[in-house]
Order: C-alpha cells, then sequence, then structure tokens
C-alpha cells in the first residue's frame, strides 16, 4: 500500500513560498501528473516528497504514517531525474544495481533483478557500458531500470523525458504508461508539458505559484477548466479568450461579436471573459450557434488545419477544422458552434462561472 | 524539535565538528588569549609581576616611534611587492596562455617558485646577493654596469626592495595561475570579432583582455596585500631588520618586541593591532570588490 | 588571444620571435635563481669562491651532499670545523649534523598534516557545500576568517598554550598548529570543486539508500581526484615550507624541521656556502617533486571553482 497524502505542505526560502500550504491525496497505484509552468512549485513538491527539501511547514505522510522528517534514503521511494543522474564512473550494470547493493542483497539475486529490468527495458547488451557511452534514451533507460529494480511502491518523476527528442519521447510515453500498468506502483510525474500530462495521468493537479489551481481528471481538467489559467494551459492551439459582458438574454456580448449562452448562466451585466476551444466549431446547424468569420491565414497541418480568422467585431479566433474544409485567406465562412461548449470566466478573479 | 536535532543537522554537526574544534582550539582560543595578553604588563624578565593596565600597552605602541617607522616600512614594501607580482603575473599569464611549443613545460615550470620554501627562497637570494661572490655581483660586474663588487643587502636604501623582490619571486606563480584560468574563460568570439574590426594587438589587450581579468585581478590584489603585510621569514632570513632598520617592517617589530625584548605585554599588542589591520583591509577590500563585480 | 589562421607570415614570423623572447626571459626568471643553488651545490668551496663566478661547476662534485649525509657521523668541534674536509674547504655548521634527523621531522610532520588534513576538510567540506544546515554559513565564514589573523599574532599565546601542556617539541603539537593553518585552504578548494559537481547526482544517491556518508564515499569522492590531490600537496607543502611556528613550538634540535636548521645555517656567519647550498637543495627536492608530478591535478583542483567564485 502506498498513499501519499500532503497536509497544508508547504515550503519558504526566505521570504519567498514556493509551495503554499498544499493538500493533495494521491491513492495507491495512481498516476498523479503535477502540472505547471516553471517556477510553479511542482519539483518542489516534488522533492518534498522524496525527502530531498526540507518541509517549512505541514506534513507529509506515506500510508497515514508521518515521515515529514524522514531523510530521503529511508524512504522507499525511486525516483527518475530530467539529467537521469547516471554514476558516470561506474557500468550500466553497476549504476542498476547499486540501491540493491547498498541494501546487503545477495549478489545472485542482484545479479537476477538487474538482469531482468535491463531485458524488461532492451538495454541488456549495455551492461558493461559507462553512461557516457550512451545515447539520451538509453540513459533514460538506465535510469528507469535503476528505479524499477528496487520494485518500489513510489515512483517519483521530474521531467524525465524533457531531454529528449520529440520521436523519443513518444515512445518513452508509451514505456512509462506500460511501466505503470505492469508494476502497480504509485506515480508521482512532473511536467511542464500539457500533452504528457493528459495521456499518462489518472488525476492531474495543475500548479501555479505554489498552489494548486485545479485536482482534477484529464477529462476533467480539460472539459471544465477551473480558471482562466488552466483553460490557457491545457490545449493546443490554446483557448480562444474574448472579454465581453453578460447582456440580457443570457448572450455574450463584445460589440458586434453575439453567441448565446446556456441557459442560466451569468447575471446580466457581469464582466466576463469567453472561452471557445478551437476544435469546438463544426458545419452550422440545428440548435447551434452560428460565427461568421473572415479567414485570415490558413495553415494546413496534413492531419488537420488552422484557421486563424476575424470574427464578427474583429474578434480574432484560432479555429481547428478537418483537412476537406477548403478555405482560402479572404474567404468569408460560417461556423457553428454548440453554446454547451461554450466557457464562462468572470472577468476579475478568472473563475469558472460555469 | 526535529528541526534541529533532524538527520542533516545532526550528520552535518558530526562532520564539522572536528575541524571546527581544531580551529577553536589553534586559532579562535589563542587569539583571543593574545587579546587577555595585551591588556596586562607581561615582561618576561620579571615574569611574577603581571599587572593588569587595560589599554595601556597600546597606547604605549602608538607612542612608540619604531611603530610608525614600521608602519611606513610595511606599506612600502606592501604596495612594491603587490604591484610588481601582479603586473608580473599578467605578462607571464598573456604569455601561457598562448598555445606554442614548449607551454607545457614552461607552464610546469611555473610551479617552481611556490614549491620552494621561504627558507630557502631567503637562502638561494641572500647567496646571490652576496657582496663577496655573489651571482647579482657577477652578473653586473661582466655587464659592465658596476665597476666593483657591492653589499647589497648593506644598502639601505636597496634592500627593501631585494627582499620584495625575492617575495615577488615566490608568490608570483599562485598570482599568475589565477589569472591564467580566468583568461580561459574569455570567448574566442571577442578577440575575432575585434580583429574582423581591425582591433591591434594591443588594441585587443586593452578592450578585451583587461575588462575580462578585472575580478581575477582583484582578488591577486586583495590575496597579495594580505600575504606581504605579514611577511616574516624573509626578513628573519635576509636582512633581520636592518640595516640601519632599512627593513623594519610590523612583523619584525612584532618578533623583536616579544621575543627579544621580551616584552610580551606590548607584543602582543603590537601584534593585535597587525591582525586588525590586517582583518579591516580585507574587509574594506571585499566590500570594494563586492561594488565593483 | 590564439592566432590560429595562416598568412601573412610575417606577423607570424614576429609573434615566434616574441614568444620565443618572452619564454627565455621567463625561463630565466623562474629556473635561473634554483638553477643557480642547484650549480652552487656542485661545487667545492674553493670554486664557488671564485671571481667572477662559475656560471656551471666546472667540475661538479657531490661531496657537499656527502658531507651532509655524513656529518652525523663526524664530530664537529672548533678544531675540525677549522679544518673542514677537502670537499668544502671551509667550515661546517655546528648544527650539520641535524640536517638528516630534520628532514625525517620534516618528512613525518608533512605526510601526517596531508592525511589528517584530507580526513578532516573533506568531511567539513561534504557537509558545507551539499547539506542544508542551519549555521551553515557561520561555520564557513568562521572557517575562513581564521587565516585572516596573521601567524605572528597567534604564534605568542599558541606558544604560551602549548608550553602550559608541556608539549613544546612535541611534533604532534606542529602537526595539530598546521592542520589549523591548511585546513581553511583545502576546505575552500574542496567546496569549490563540489560546488561543480551535478546536484542531481547527489539526489539520486541519497533515493538509492545512501546517508550523507554514502552519497561522500559513491558521489563525492570519486569525482574529486584533482581537487583531493591538490589539497594534499598543499597541505604537505604548506607544513614543509613553515617556518614561524615551528621556530617557536621547537627548541631542542631534535625536534626541529628542516627550514629551522638551515635558517641556523645561514645565520652562523663563518659557514661554508657550497654546504649550505647543497642543504638548500635537498630542501626543496621533495616539494618541487610534488609540484611537477601532479601539476595537473593541483591546477584543475584548484581552478575549479574559481572563475565562478
Amino acid at each position: 500500500m502506498a498513499t501519499i497524502r500532503c497536509d497544508a505542505l508547504t515550503k519558504r526560502y526566505g521570504a519567498v513560498t514556493a509551495v503554499d500550504a498544499l493538500d493533495l491525496t494521491i491513492a495507491h497505484g495512481e498516476f498523479m501528473v503535477l502540472l505547471g509552468p516553471s517556477g510553479c512549485g511542482k519539483t518542489t513538491t516534488l522533492n518534498m516528497i522524496a525527502g530531498l527539501e526540507e518541509i517549512s511547514d505541514g506534513r507529509l505522510l506515506f500510508d497515514e504514517a508521518d515521515v515529514t522528517w524522514q531523510p530521503p534514503h529511508k524512504r522507499e521511494v525511486a525516483m527518475v531525474f530530467q539529467s537521469y543522474a547516471l554514476y558516470p564512473n561506474k557500468t550500466v550494470f553497476e549504476n542498476i544495481a547499486f540501491p540493491l547493493r547498498l541494501r546487503g542483497v545477495p549478489r545472485e539475486q542482484i545479479d537476477r533483478a538487474v538482469r531482468q529490468a535491463a531485458d524488461q527495458l532492451e538495454i541488456a547488451h549495455l551492461l558493461e557500458r559507462r553512461p557516457h557511452q550512451l545515447s539520451g534514451g538509453q540513459r533514460q533507460r538506465v535510469a528507469l531500470g535503476r528505479a524499477i529494480v528496487r520494485k518500489p511502491s513510489v515512483f517519483l518523476m521530474d521531467e524525465p523525458l524533457s531531454n529528449l527528442d520529440a520521436t523519443l519521447r513518444l515512445s518513452m510515453r508509451s514505456l512509462i504508461k506500460r511501466l505503470h500498468h505492469g508494476l502497480g506502483a504509485t506515480f508521482v510525474y512532473v511536467t511542464h508539458d500539457q500533452a504528457e500530462a493528459m495521456t499518462l495521468a489518472d488525476r492531474i493537479a495543475v500548479m501555479r505559484g505554489g498552489l494548486i489551481q485545479q485536482l482534477d481528471t484529464p477529462d476533467g481538467i480539460y472539459a471544465r477548466p477551473a480558471n482562466l489559467f488552466v483553460a490557457s494551459f491545457l490545449g493546443s492551439p490554446q483557448i480562444n479568450l474574448v472579454e465581453g459582458a453578460v447582456e440580457d438574454g443570457g448572450v455574450f456580448a463584445r460589440g458586434a461579436f453575439r453567441l448565446p449562452l446556456p441557459a442560466g448562466l451569468g447575471a446580466p451585466g457581469r464582466q466576463v471573459i469567453l472561452g471557445l476551444r478551437p476544435e469546438d466549431v463544426g458545419p452550422p446547424g440545428e440548435g447551434l450557434a452560428t460565427l461568421h468569420a473572415r479567414v485570415e491565414l490558413v495553415s494546413p497541418l496534413g492531419s488537420e488545419t488552422h484557421l486563424e480568422v476575424r470574427a464578427t467585431g474583429e474578434v480574432p479566433l484560432t479555429l481547428r477544422v478537418p483537412k476537406e474544409w477548403r478555405a482560402r485567406e479572404g474567404d468569408l465562412i460560417e461556423v457553428g458552434v454548440a453554446p454547451e461548449r461554450l466557457h464562462l470566466f468572470d472577468r476579475a478573479s478568472e473563475a469558472r462561472i460555469a | 524539535m526535529s528541526r534541529w536535532f533532524g538527520y542533516d543537522q545532526r550528520s552535518a554537526a558530526i562532520l564539522v565538528f572536528p575541524v571546527v574544534a581544531v580551529l577553536l582550539a589553534v586559532a579562535a582560543f589563542p587569539i583571543l588569549y593574545s587579546f587577555w595578553i595585551s591588556l596586562h604588563d607581561i615582561v618576561l624578565t620579571r615574569p611574577l609581576r603581571r599587572p593588569f593596565v587595560w589599554f595601556e600597552n597600546y597606547g604605549r605602541v602608538f607612542e612608540d616611534p619604531r611603530f610608525w617607522v614600521a608602519v611606513w616600512r610595511t606599506t612600502v614594501y606592501t604596495v612594491v611587492t603587490v604591484v610588481v607580482t601582479t603586473i608580473l603575473a599578467v605578462l607571464v599569464a598573456l604569455l601561457l596562455n598562448e598555445t606554442f611549443p614548449g607551454q607545457r613545460v614552461l607552464s610546469a615550470l611555473l610551479l617552481l617558485p611556490w614549491a620552494t620554501p621561504s627558507v630557502v627562497n631567503g637562502l638561494m637570494w641572500k647567496w646571490i646577493y652576496d657582496p663577496n661572490y655573489g651571482l647579482l655581483n657577477g652578473l653586473l660586474l661582466q655587464a659592465g654596469l658596476i665597476e666593483r663588487y657591492r653589499v647589497w643587502l648593506g644598502d639601505p636604501d636597496l634592500t627593501l626592495l631585494l627582499v620584495a623582490n625575492a617575495a615577488t619571486w615566490k608568490q608570483m606563480p599562485l598570482a599568475a595561475l589565477l589569472l591564467i584560468v580566468t583568461m580561459k574563460a574569455i570567448p574566442d568570439d571577442l578577440y575575432r570579432a575585434a580583429k574582423v574590426d581591425g582591433a591591434t594587438v594591443f588594441q585587443r589587450f586593452v578592450h578585451i583582455t583587461l575588462p575580462a581579468l578585472r575580478p581575477g585581478l582583484m582578488l591577486v590584489l586583495v590575496y597579495e596585500t594580505m600575504l606581504s603585510i605579514r611577511h616574516f621569514d624573509l626578513f628573519l632570513i635576509m636582512t633581520q631588520g636592518g640595516p640601519d632598520d632599512a627593513t623594519f617592517v610590523m612583523s619584525w617589530l612584532v618578533y623583536v618586541e616579544t621575543f627579544r625584548s621580551l616584552r610580551f605585554g606590548t607584543g602582543a599588542a603590537m601584534a593585535y593591532i597587525l591582525a586588525m589591520a590586517t582583518f579591516l583591509l580585507s574587509w574594506a577590500f571585499i566590500r570594494f570588490l563586492g561594488k565593483r563585480l | 588571444m590564439a592566432l590560429r589562421s595562416g598568412p601573412p607570415l610575417a606577423p607570424r614570423i614576429g609573434r615566434g620571435l616574441l614568444l620565443a623572447l618572452f619564454s627565455a626571459l621567463f625561463v630565466l626568471y623562474v629556473a635561473g635563481p634554483v638553477g643557480w643553488l642547484v650549480s652552487s651545490s656542485l661545487q667545492t668551496e674553493a670554486q664557488i669562491t671564485a671571481v667572477p663566478p662559475n656560471w656551471l661547476p666546472p667540475d661538479p662534485t657531490f661531496a657537499n651532499f656527502e658531507a651532509i649525509f655524513t656529518a652525523a657521523d663526524r664530530e664537529v668541534t672548533y678544531e675540525t670545523r677549522r679544518q673542514g674536509d677537502p670537499a668544502t674547504g671551509g667550515f661546517l655548521p655546528s648544527g650539520a649534523a641535524n640536517l638528516l634527523p630534520s628532514l625525517w621531522n620534516s618528512l613525518t610532520v608533512g605526510l601526517w598534516v596531508a592525511v589528517l588534513n584530507l580526513l578532516l576538510s573533506l568531511t567539513a567540506a561534504y557537509a558545507i557545500a551539499v547539506i542544508d544546515f542551519r549555521g551553515r554559513r557561520s561555520v564557513l565564514y568562521t572557517v575562513l576568517a581564521t587565516r585572516v589573523i596573521p601567524d605572528i599574532a597567534l604564534v605568542v599565546p599558541l606558544f604560551l598554550v602549548v608550553r602550559n601542556l608541556g608539549l613544546i617539541n612535541s611534533l604532534g603539537a606542529l602537526v595539530v598548529t598546521y592542520l589549523a593553518v591548511t585546513v581553511p585552504f583545502t576546505i575552500f578548494i574542496l567546496i569549490s570543486y563540489f560546488e561543480g559537481i551535478p546536484r542531481d547526482l547527489y539526489r539520486a544517491a541519497r533515493i538509492d539508500g545512501c546517508g550523507h556518508w554514502g552519497a561522500l564515499r559513491h558521489v563525492y569522492l570519486p569525482l574529486s581526484l584533482p581537487a583531493l590531490v591538490a589539497s594534499l600537496t598543499f597541505a604537505f607543502l604548506t607544513s614543509w615550507n613553515e617556518f614561524v611556528f615551528a621556530l617557536v613550538l621547537t627548541q631542542n634540535v631534535a625536534a626541529q624541521t628542516l627550514p629551522i636548521v638551515i635558517s641556523g645555517f645561514i645565520m652562523d656567519f663563518t659557514t661554508s656556502f657550497s654546504f649550505v647550498n647543497a642543504a638548500g637543495v635537498i630542501a626543496i627536492v621533495p616539494p618541487v617533486l610534488m609540484a611537477i608530478v601532479f601539476q595537473r591535478y593541483i591546477v584543475s583542483g584548484l581552478t575549479a571553482g574559481a572563475v565562478k567564485g
């Protein structure tokens, strides 16, 4: 069993608060992703869970036991680093075997465990090499090997894929996902890449300025972002945001630009920001609001096309449309939008209204 | 509680304890004890009477004309040594920063003076300056620069400079080493761009090398000053404060007062004044450095 | 300022000439005085006292060194001093027999200081560089601040303390004193070097199961070889060369170190010059050997943090 509970976890560096009274419970076997821009406190939180940073305030509990003051070498966690952190003077075999050696595991057992891990990660042919002779992807596999060889109940990962090139990143991503299924351990994963977060996580904690902005499943975070920041952070291309106000009759208005809102959303006169995801548009139709826009830029991606348009009232929008849509610069188009797909945020607090 | 007795605190305490213990015993305690002594009138020729005299010793020191002579000598000596050492170090650093065949060998030779014990350094130069058989006399005579052998270390005007020369010889390598490392960090691109812009060798030196060397130079200046103020070995070996007090520096004064006149009280006061002066100077230097960097 | 491109030729020849000239001057300045010392030690007293001096020994002889190594077997009295022996042709210093024993003393003290220094400063430097503990800054500043006090200020009180403890003439007192003198600098070297070692390696080791001892042993120690060598060399050299504390803390000949004995020769007015030069050469050989052999490590160990620091 390995549940992790952060109880008002706080980290202060002098006058700066890097992590502010964080409350987070991670269930056993869950894949939790801490997502956010650099400086948001996600790595600091991870380090506190690992025991690498001293906790300024609050408590940390593993299976309801207080480990706030337990030094890292006593906590049974494994960790993988962005820089791989392989011991340069040891061979791959010795790197992977190291944690077992420290625990006094007998030699034959170490041998078996290391080879098993190496086979699983397809690096068995590299066991006698040294880290400087390996590629980035290979090094990361060795780092993973060192982590899994202990069969830990908690895996911590600090942006492990950020130093890899794009194609490698994708294959490593699925490797990590498969590892999670195979090992059934609790994973805590830190990243700034929202695609990684969406594909890997059971739940995502979006962080900013030392605080959790939203804690939810990937779907929940994507479909119902709690505030402007979360809505902008997830989704590529970024969500379209339009400042305006709610008018009588439940309509969003900004100058000539108008869209009907779902019933009961927002009191009239309220200053709001409308959110529209680029992919939430389609052909005009029944029950859909209609947007009129002039195409300014066409960016075909092959699998889809991005259009930068100016809707009524000179409102700039980015839209994602299927590749079959033939639009050219200067065309006037009409797209349909389902009001339920619209997001509304209070302009002052940036919090979600519906 | 855990904040003070956690694993990290305990480990650090154990790891740091031996060093702190040794330093407390050998450095901190004597410093305090020395101050205590300086507040008493202790003369070893009458060891049983050691009245507590507050700061009288310090007063006596400041009124002692030898003190001011020593201050002046020390200042001159320090300035000469530091300036010459730094200039030489820059020249040597420039030389050894170039790539040419044999550069490695020369760099190895650089450590020769640094490795030489100060006693041997003093011996070596005293022999070179020897009035009857020394190398300096022989060289200058053969070059026709002097007519007959001179007693170099007996000339009050020259002796301080001669000792400074010996000191410079030994101290220059470490300064040069520091500057070489600083130089190696200067990106080649700066020089290439300057060459394309038409800068001469001298201009490249003035506009690129010197500014980049600033922090290194500051460090060298501070370090050399700290060392030169305290020099003692060379003076004991080569001149013993003479001739005619020409090399009567502060550390020599302390030595004479303590170990020859056996006046421990005033000797300690002098030592303490020297220590305070060094401390204040280094503190001032660091503040100055901190603003400039 | 590395000029690597090709033509024009004239400036290249000019550069070569300049380099050759300055190199020659450099070698003369750095190695000249030592060379003269060595040359003098290989001459007889008669040759040494020639005017003008013999730049190179006309007939190199090891007689002076022989005199040093056999001095213990000789009884040096006023009479025998005057006669000296054919090689030295002059006067043996009355303390000649002490040279070899003092050599051993210096060697012993130097080795003890080097080893103990490393033990002390390794642990302290690790703690200061790696562990974020309360009081860290104060400890570091205190350690460095002890070197601001000039040795002469410490000599008198140290002498009194050592005398009261009855430890005058004990090599142990010298060792402990030299430790205090050398530790601040070696700690500084090691801390600078440790800070250049990637922090993630430390983190990985702690996660893998290393406590602080383990991290020191498996991560910092193996990766710090140049700094370790630099520290050992520095500690040995400093204690080999040290003069003032040895002068004050050792009074009888059995405990004296090499610099003290040699200084005794120099201040003895009627000493044979060639003998003294030979003694100087002996004193210079170990440190110079160490410096040359470990030169690469010394440089990289000393300067790892210097540029950033």
